[in-house]
Parts: structure tokens; sequence; C-alpha cells
């Protein structure tokens, strides 16, 4: 008798697991979800133009396979259910390749893959002997290390070989002056939940590049710090963990609320910090407005002639403004969206000192393809 | 479809599951569920014959035909390419591959065919007249593409007759969600972990023998998971199919291990190879011979390369070892070393299975040995264990039957059974929910047997 309750509880509890995802199933068909906020990504929808061909190539089912997974029904539940039985019941140390360690998620890579790094080296040295070579300015680059990293140092994670990727850069770009930010920065200075570095964290970062820069006399150092909240970084969505999200601290002084940001691309002239792009897809946008291919900012105040040419990725947004106050203009160029052959139409290479700054995750990284 | 199953009259219900099987293919395999059709046809019409023909020389001939239609299938769309490789490459020739895909579950369906055919000839079947009946034990749908091999005996009666239950559908689900969870918590993550130490830069010994560990346990976890699916989704639809796996890791020898692991292949090859040559009861060269025969094709059902076969001869020499030396010599020691030499054996078989090619094979197991002077152990590798520390314990926890005799010896007891029927079934939903939360984050690898 008992036996035969527990199948009918067994049975009853399974039809009706079945009987409710089918429904809801159903339903999602009817009312599909576009784009995952969480992981900033567009969803697959149920497949069109379904075709003879397409099922005999099987086209249609591994589509029909895509859309099911994308829009199966409480989604962003069963990844975090997924995600917490990884860590926390089979107790593995990542999650679809992210790591949490002290609450900070980073991503975890065994290796760099060579042939993207190579392609995107090749891409700076590519800058470096058509515009720069020759220009009498003097030329700086650094690498900036994510958190990966530090996971590695501290804490024991694999890790890929950063003194093999400075080595390289170091040899590509021989003409310029490498300057070590790696000994700068711990991972307290990231941001819990994002790839990117906190602005109120890099001081010591600001100042090793100015000092190398000889800028450091130039730059006062005194902000007044301010936060904005919640801060949902790219790993928030993507670990599926709900963790608390990040506080933006920003840093302000009078320079900085002087300074005007010229974008090339629209023409139009705004400030440093974007409110507006805070409440977007993407809260560090907030810094500089997030992408664009070529930026300048103007110092009013500047005690120096002096001008700066930043080739940088995101991580360039936020510490930049940092750097401002110390030049009369910084030119900000992204060449991930700008062909650099064009950029003397836009900027006087004269004589200007360039930096290039990059993080090893952008060099390893398809962004330059 | 499930509901439509069990609201139609029992009559309806061969062709309900036979059209679900047929869709459930077609799903996976478009181009060759005409092929699986042919040898369906091929089959019910060779059983037709051969008991038509009963008694006359006719019989013997329409076996024969129905062997080498069965067999000629596989062979051209599985072994086709290796034979045209291996002729190339002995005679310096230039053939064109003929670049087949392998039809899913061709090794599987074949042998059932086989077992039909072979049973009605001998007697110890009746000639199937229904081609539906017929069509749906080949064709159905949990045991078609990765077994058990289920024999047309086991099922005859049932094709027929069967009973439908509250019990057997709520052994069926919690069969089958076991099953699942094992593939998809296990058997995935094991694979997650064999690839990663495998391709890892600085490779070091440890390294390897966890590559070792995780190859054997993850084939181990994804081909008795898809047994155990394949046992529960027939009891759910009134089937008993037999069991495939019986801890095979407990094992004091190889001989028994080939007793617990993908039985339902032993028993075939036991049936329809080995005592038609003549079995044990013959002299001792022609049982060494009988043994390298049912080895060599025991590997080569497992696939079209070298490193199965070796593989299966690898079994081949130690269960000739065991019966002429190894079995008195472990006789005199402790339980352990059996055990012990069985692991290691295992271990080295299935890295040997795993391996890429025999050059890849024979670099894994350098490598396991210390091979090239790589360092017996590093942080990389400390990183790994570590992290798969848990899913490897409870997978050789899993591996043996500790824990079902554990619930069994808690089942004598009047409370004991009580919490256990209140746990089975919370147990069975928190395992579906979370293989649901595997497949909805996209964590899901085919399963290793589908390619056999």
């Amino acid at each position: 008798m008992q036996k035969k309750v527990k199948s009918i509880v067994v049975t009853g509890v399974f039809v009706t697991f079945l009987t409710f995802f089918a429904v809801m199933c159903a339903v999602r068909y009817f009312n599909p979800t576009a784009v995952s906020e969480s992981e900033r990504r567009p969803l697959a929808q149920f497949p069109e133009n379904i075709t003879w061909e397409g099922i005999v190539d099987k086209t249609v089912i591994d589509d029909f396979e895509e859309y099911s997974v994308d829009q199966f029904p409480f989604r962003e539940f069963f990844r975090s259910l997924k995600a917490n039985f990884q860590l926390k019941v089979l107790c593995l140390n990542e999650n679809n390749g992210l790591a949490v360690k002290d609450g900070y998620i980073a991503k975890i890579e065994q290796d760099f893959t060579q042939e993207l790094v190579d392609y995107s080296i090749g891409r700076l040295q590519y800058v470096y002997e058509t515009l720069l070579k020759d220009n009498g300015g003097d030329k700086f680059v650094a690498v900036i290390p994510d958190k990966n990293y530090f996971l590695a140092k501290d804490y024991g994670y694999p890790s890929p070989d950063y003194d093999k990727l400075v080595e390289d850069i170091k040899v590509a770009l021989g003409g310029m002056e490498y300057i070590d930010i790696f000994g700068e920065l711990e991972l307290t200075d990231y941001y819990r939940t994002d790839t990117h570095w906190s602005q109120d964290r890099i001081g010591a970062v600001v100042d090793k590049l100015a000092e190398a820069m000889g800028a450091a006399d130039r730059i006062n150092g005194e902000y007044t710090e301010n936060t904005l909240y919640p801060f949902k970084g790219v790993y928030y969505g993507q670990s599926a963990l709900l963790p608390k999200p990040d506080t933006i601290v920003y840093l302000t002084n009078e320079i900085l609320d002087s300074c005007t940001v010229f974008d090339y691309e629209t023409g139009q002239t705004g400030k440093i910090y974007d409110f507006e792009k805070f409440e977007g897809n993407d809260g560090y946008d907030f810094f500089l407005s997030g992408t664009k291919a070529l930026l300048r900012i103007d110092n009013p105040n500047a005690t120096t002639d002096k001008e700066l040419i930043i080739f940088r990725d995101s991580f360039g947004s936020s510490i930049t403004p940092l750097l401002a106050e110390g030049y009369k203009s910084v030119y900000l160029v992204d060449i991930r969206y700008v062909v650099p052959d064009i950029l003397d139409r836009f900027i006087d290479f004269e004589n200007k000192d360039v930096l290039f700054l990059y993080s090893a995750l952008i060099l390893n990284s398809k962004s330059f393809k | 479809m499930l509901l439509l199953y069990f609201i139609v009259p029992f009559k309806c219900k061969n062709l309900v599951l036979l059209a679900a099987s047929l869709f459930f293919y077609f799903y996976g395999e478009p181009i060759y569920t005409v092929l699986m059709l042919a040898t369906i046809l091929s089959s019910y019409l060779h059983g037709i014959l051969i008991d038509k023909f009963r008694g006359t020389v006719w019989s013997k001939v329409f076996l024969w035909t129905s062997v080498i239609t069965s067999i000629g299938a596989l062979g051209f769309f599985k072994y086709s390419d290796f034979f045209i490789k291996n002729v190339n490459s002995l005679f310096k020739t230039d053939f064109a591959l003929l670049g087949l895909a392998l039809p899913i579950g061709i090794s599987f369906y074949t042998f059932q065919t086989l077992s039909y055919t072979i049973d009605v000839y001998r007697g110890d079947a009746k000639v199937q007249k229904s081609p539906i009946r017929l069509a749906t034990y080949v064709a159905l749908f949990p045991q078609l593409i990765a077994g058990p091999i289920v024999r047309y005996t086991t099922v005859e009666e049932e094709l027929s007759h069967r009973t439908h239950s509250f019990e057997n559908f709520g052994y069926g689900v919690t069969r089958f969600i076991i099953g699942l969870s094992k593939k998809v918590l296990i058997a995935d993550t094991l694979g997650a972990l064999a690839r990663t130490v495998h391709g890892m830069e600085e490779a070091t010994v440890a390294a390897y023998w966890i590559y070792a560990v995780a190859v054997s346990l993850q084939l181990y976890f994804d081909f008795s998971g898809y047994s155990d699916m394949a046992i529960g989704l027939g009891r759910i639809f009134g089937f008993h199919f037999l069991e495939n796996f019986n801890y095979p890791f407990i094992s004091k020898s190889i001989a028994e291990f080939w007793r617990r692991w993908h039985m339902s292949l032993g028993t075939w090859f036991r049936d329809y190879v080995y005592i038609p040559l003549g079995g044990n009861r013959v002299s001792k060269w022609r049982w060494l011979f009988n043994t390298l025969v049912v080895w060599f094709l025991t590997g080569f059902w497992h696939g079209a390369d070298w490193t199965f076969i070796i593989w299966g001869l690898f079994f081949a020499m130690f269960l000739m070892l065991e019966k002429f030396a190894l079995n008195k010599f472990f006789a005199k020691l402790p339980r352990v070393f059996s055990h012990i030499y069985v692991i290691i054996a295992i271990l080295i078989s299935f890295v040997i299975f795993s391996a890429d090619g025999l050059s890849g094979a024979l670099a894994d197991l350098g490598a396991m040995f210390g091979a090239g002077g790589i360092p017996l152990w590093s942080d990389e590798t400390a990183y790994y264990f570590g992290s798969y520390a848990v899913v490897i314990l409870a997978a050789i926890l899993g591996a043996t039957p500790l824990v079902k005799n554990a619930v069994l010896k808690m089942k004598e007891t009047r409370v004991g059974s009580v919490v256990c029927d209140i746990l089975e079934p919370v147990f069975a939903v928190v395992m579906l929910m979370v293989v649901t939360a595997y497949f909805v984050d996209g964590s899901f690898s085919p399963f290793l047997y589908f390619r056999f």
C-alpha cells in the first residue's frame, strides 16, 4: 500500500511537472523574450522558414533546440539553480568558466589564444609603424591585468602566461617605453561583478603612469568621491548567482567638472560622466559615455600645452579623466571602432605623447578582428 | 504522446509507441530513418521466411541472407572508411573515402534484429507475424540508440501483453531521473575534467591519472545512466528490460568485470558468437582462438578504429592470463590486490578506448607512467583535483553498491522504510529540477554511446 502511494505521488508529480512546463512553453511560444538582460545577448527565436531541406540537414532541429533552451520558462531561475548546484553542492571552482573568490567574480582562462594575441599586438604595431614611429613625442605602453591574474597569484587558480604577453608586447613595440602597472593593482581594485577596475581604486596606477610620462607634477590627485548604485557588471548576469550589485565610485573636482568631451563621431560636446548611460544596459558606460571610436577631452584649466593621445579599450574610460588634469587635451582612440589609416585627418600626431593602454582580456579577444 | 499512449486501447498502444519512436529517431537522424525501416522490413520478411521454410535448407539460407544483410549494412555504414584507409595504407592505393555519417544506434538495432532472426531460426522465439509489433521492438525509443541490446525473447510476451500500473510508472520515472542525473551531473562534469586535464599545457603524471579516472567513471556514468533511462522509460510503458550494469568497478577479475559491464553486449556475443564457436568446451588452443575472435569483435563493435580493436584484445589478453595464471596467483593474496589489479587494468583500458588513435593512446599511457620526464604534480593539477574532488568522490561512491545497500538496510525497519518512501519522490523532484537547470544552461553533452 505504502509503495503504491509512493508510486502515485511520483507519477502525479512527474505528470504535473511535464504538463506545467508544456503549458508554459506554449505560452512562451506566443510571447517570446527578445533579449536576456542578465547575459546581455539576444535570445534565439522560433525557427523561421521551416523547409524540408532544413529538416533533413538538421539546421531546423538545431535552431529549434537553441530556441527551446533560450526560451525555456523560468530560465533565470534554472540558470541560478545550476550555478549554485555547480559551485555549492558539487563544490566546483568554476561555473561556465567563471570563478568566485571572496565575492569577486572572474573569468578563468588556462591559456591565451596566441593567434588572437598576435593579431591584437599586430594591430598596435601597425599603428606604431604608420602613425607614431617618427612623430617626435614620447611613447608609452602598459598592459592591464584582469582579475584572473590576481586569482592565480593569490589563490593558485590557473592562468595564462602574463609574462609572455608582456614580453611579446615589449618586443613588438620596442620603440615604446613599457610601464609596468601590475604591481599597482590587486583584486579588490576591480568591481566584484564586472571586468573593469574601479576608478577610486586606481590612484597608484595613475601615479605610476603620470610619473613615467612626466605629468606627475601637473596632477593634483585630490578628488571628491561620489557613488552610484546599483551597478550590475557583466558577470552579474553571466554568473547567474544573483550577487550583491557593485557601487560605482566616481571622482570629481573642479578641474574634472570643467573638462569637456568632444565626440568626433557625433560632433557633440559633453561631460566626462554620462548619468544617462548609467541607467542603460552597461552601467560602466557612465564613464565617457561608453564605447566611442574617437574622443577628445579638453581641459580649460590646464597649466601646460602638452597633449596626450591614448589608444585604449574600455578600461581607459575610467582612468583617462584622472590623467586629463595633466594635459591641455587628451585624445582617446579605440582602433576597434576606427580605421587607423584615417586618424591623421583628425589628430595631428606631431610631438604628442602617446600611451597604449590595453587590458589583457581585450588583447586575448577577437575585438580587433 | 504520453497522454495519447495511455488513453488509447491496448491494441493501439504499440502503434503509438512506434510512431513516437520513429519521430524520435527522425528528429535526430532524418535521412537514416529510411535505413532503420529497411532493416526492420528485412528482419520481418526474413523471420517469416525462416519460419515458413523451417526444416528445409532454405531456412538456413534465409538465416544467412538475414545475417549478411544486417552485417552488410552495419559494415557499409560503419566500417567502409576504416577498411578503405587500411587498404590504402597497406597497398599504397588511393581509394577515396566514402565519408558516410554513422547512423545513430545502428550497432544496437542491428544486433537486436540479428538476435530476432537467429532466435527464430533456433526455435528460441516465435516468428512475429505483426510488422507493427516487430517494428515496435526494434525501434522502441527508450533503448533505440544506445542500448541496452534488448533481445527479442526478453520482450516477446510484453509486445502482446503487458500491464500498466502506478508502480511501473513510478518506478520508471524514478529510474529515468536517476539515469538522467548520472549522465548530466556526474558523467558530463567528469567529461569536462577529462578534457581540461588532458589539454593542460604543462602535463603531469598525476593529471594523466586523474584523466584516466575521469574518463573511466565518465564512461560508466554516461552509459549506465542511459541504460537506467532506457530501463525506466521501458517500465513506464510496461516493458521489463534486463539490467545492463551491475557495479563493474567492484570486480575482482576482468572476467567478472565483463559480467557486470554492458551485460547485454557480453551475453549477445556469448550466445551468438562464443558458444557457436565452441565456447570453452574445446581444446586450449581453440579456446584461445575463440576468445581472441570474440574480443576482437567486441572491440570492433565499439568503433571503426584500431584503438577499439586493441582495447578489445587488451581484455582478451587479461582473460587468458587470468585463466592460466592470475586467478591462482590472486587467490593466495588478500582480495584488495585483485581489486587494485582490476582497477588499474580498467583505467588503462579506458585511456586506450578514449584516445585519439593509436599514437594518442601510446602518448597518454606513456604520460601516465612519466614518459618524457614530465613532472609528477603541479599547481594546476592541484587546482583541478581540488575543484573536482567532490565529484570524483561522489562518482567513486556511486560506482559501488554502498549507497544502494545503505538504502536497502534502512528500508528493513518500518521507520526507515517510511522515511525512504518519503525521501525518494522528493529526491526525484529535486534531481529533475537540477538536470532541467543543466539543460537550460546549455551544459548538456551527447551520450558517448550514440557514436557506436
